[in-house]
């Protein structure tokens, strides 16, 4: 009880930390050096099973790396009901050990998480938030710049994959008013 | 079921051991003697070196060797000018001493005038010998100002050495820190408490910064004013109202006080005394015209009748020093409020 209570706080940052950030297309560029650094100013938090990460339109002001467990992508499906107390959370996706989400709270003004994650078991996270990158960026630029350049093209990506959905979207409702 | 149960009875554990953890924290502050105001001095410096290591550290060298070189630096810089000042202050300190009963005199002089115009204006409406009762007062008060001076200076002494040792500590492992005491908050807070610190950080920070630069801006302008009329104590009075000017308002209206008083006594022409009071002029106008708006304004966002009302609270409870900190505790508190409310209002919209 004690020990799971308190692992944030007695846990030093070992090297699963810095293995698991290493192996993040975000901090792909850096030098050992660097990686050290980046170490030593994120945040390591523990979720038990069906624990909430952050809810669906929470302020949210980072983004998370799965070092271990599982995470469930919700959103509220109002399609149902127009009855909030009917809503019902539709999974997007399920994230496992080395995957990222959150990013785009990084680089908003006011961010507002889109979706709700869940740890679907015990699940240990990695915090990466504005204050850390703004800090990198103003100790260590040359890293912050690496960081910066992946992160806008893991946005770019999501920009593209987004903009292909919707037009699959529309193509198919064109398609589905033409059928009708 | 048992596991929402295990979550929220965790929550609520890490919540009462944060607020227990500051609770200490603060009473300790309080209670300890001159540890709060070494922690303020310690923060002050803290903020105002912290940019200028992060400058450094951008040249590749470690934060441990940054900071131990802002040291070196700015401490030769200081002991430099208590080895070049101290002759000065030491002097027009021993100066005002020896002729403080001089002051007195003329005051109790000054006073006496008063007493008798007023008296030939309205006949009897001083009861009581007012000159008697003014000096007698303004004797007790100068006693108690040179028979406190020792633990004034004892006090200054810890605080100089403290303040600096802890500022130290601050700017070299402060981030990490906070954030110990981040990894204690509970995941449900974690986000609005990581970013409720930070802006806290980043707008003390450009207060503190900002106001130390107005105050040494309005010390050198009364200094530079007063020595072009061969005002006396031109130092002291300069570095009086510097530190005044930190009080929001009514600051620099203290500052001037001492400087136009003494001109008052010591008898000086009626123009002389207008140049004094127009040295302070300028510097309030610099200020007022080009320091506020460019540095200090776009800091702290705060209403003017909010900065009044919060400054009269702040003299309420602690004086002076409640004078100064007020604002930035104020500035404080409403991002708080801000920051709780944001997160009840996006939890439960």
């Amino acid at each position: 009880m004690f020990k799971s209570l308190w692992e944030n706080v007695i846990r030093r940052s070992g090297d699963d930390v810095f293995e698991n950030i290493r192996g993040n297309f975000l901090f792909k560029n850096l030098s050992t050096k660097e990686l050290h650094f980046v170490t030593d100013i994120v945040h390591i938090r523990d979720f038990k099973k069906d624990e909430i990460i952050f809810h669906q339109k929470d302020a949210g002001s980072g983004m998370y790396i799965i070092s271990k467990g599982r995470v469930a992508i919700t959103v509220y499906d109002q399609n149902t009901s127009s009855d909030a107390a009917n809503e019902k959370e539709a999974l997007i996706t399920e994230l496992v050990s080395g995957d990222f989400f959150g990013e785009i709270a990084l680089v908003q003004q006011n961010g507002i998480r889109s979706a709700t994650a869940r740890a679907t078991e015990q699940t240990r996270l990695i915090g990466f938030f504005k204050p850390n990158l703004i800090e990198i960026i103003e100790r260590r630029p040359s890293a912050g710049v690496k960081i910066l350049l992946k992160l806008s093209e893991v946005l770019g990506r999501r920009l593209v994959e987004t903009t292909d959905m919707v037009s699959d979207l529309t193509d198919q409702l064109n398609a589905l008013k033409k059928s009708c | 079921m048992n596991s929402a149960i295990q979550i929220a009875r965790e929550r609520l554990i890490k919540t009462i051991t944060v607020i227990l953890i500051v609770t200490i924290c603060v009473v300790l502050l309080l209670k300890v003697n001159n540890m709060l105001v070494s922690f303020i001095m310690a923060f002050i410096i803290n903020y105002l070196f912290s940019p200028l290591a992060a400058t450094i550290e951008r040249t590749g060298v470690k934060r441990g060797l940054a900071v131990s070189l802002i040291y070196s630096f700015f401490g030769s810089i200081f002991v430099c000018l208590v080895i070049m000042l101290l002759p000065a202050i030491s002097h027009q300190f021993s100066s005002i001493k020896y002729e403080f009963p001089g002051y007195i005199e003329g005051a109790t002089h000054l006073t006496a005038n008063f007493e008798k115009d007023l008296n030939a204006f309205v006949p009897g409406m001083i009861t009581f010998d007012l000159s008697k009762t003014a000096e007698t007062a303004m004797k007790s008060f100068s006693m108690r100002i040179f028979e406190g001076l020792p633990g004034l200076f004892s006090v200054l002494l810890q605080t100089m050495i403290l303040a600096p040792l802890f500022a130290f500590f601050m700017m070299l492992d402060g981030q990490r820190a906070i954030k110990n005491l981040l990894a204690i908050v509970p995941n449900n807070l974690f986000e609005s408490a990581l970013n409720l610190q930070y802006q806290i950080n980043l707008q003390i920070g450009g207060f503190v910064r900002a106001r130390l630069l107005e105050a040494a801006i309005v010390g050198a302008v009364v200094w530079a004013c007063l020595l072009a009329i061969h005002f006396p104590y031109a130092l002291f009075f300069a570095i009086f109202a510097g530190i005044t000017n930190l009080i929001p308002y009514i600051g620099p209206v203290i500052g001037a006080i001492p400087a136009i008083l003494l001109a008052v006594i010591k008898g000086f022409p009626g123009l002389e005394i207008v140049y004094v009071a127009g040295a302070f002029g300028v510097a309030q106008l610099i200020d007022t015209i080009f320091i506020v708006p460019m540095v200090v304004a776009r800091i702290v966002d705060l209403h003017a009748v909010i900065v009044i009302i919060v400054v009269i609270i702040g003299a309420q409870l602690a004086g002076i020093p409640g004078m100064i900190i007020s604002i930035p505790v104020a500035s404080i508190l409403k991002l708080t409020a801000i920051s709780v409310y944001q997160h009840l209002i996006y939890r439960h919209a």
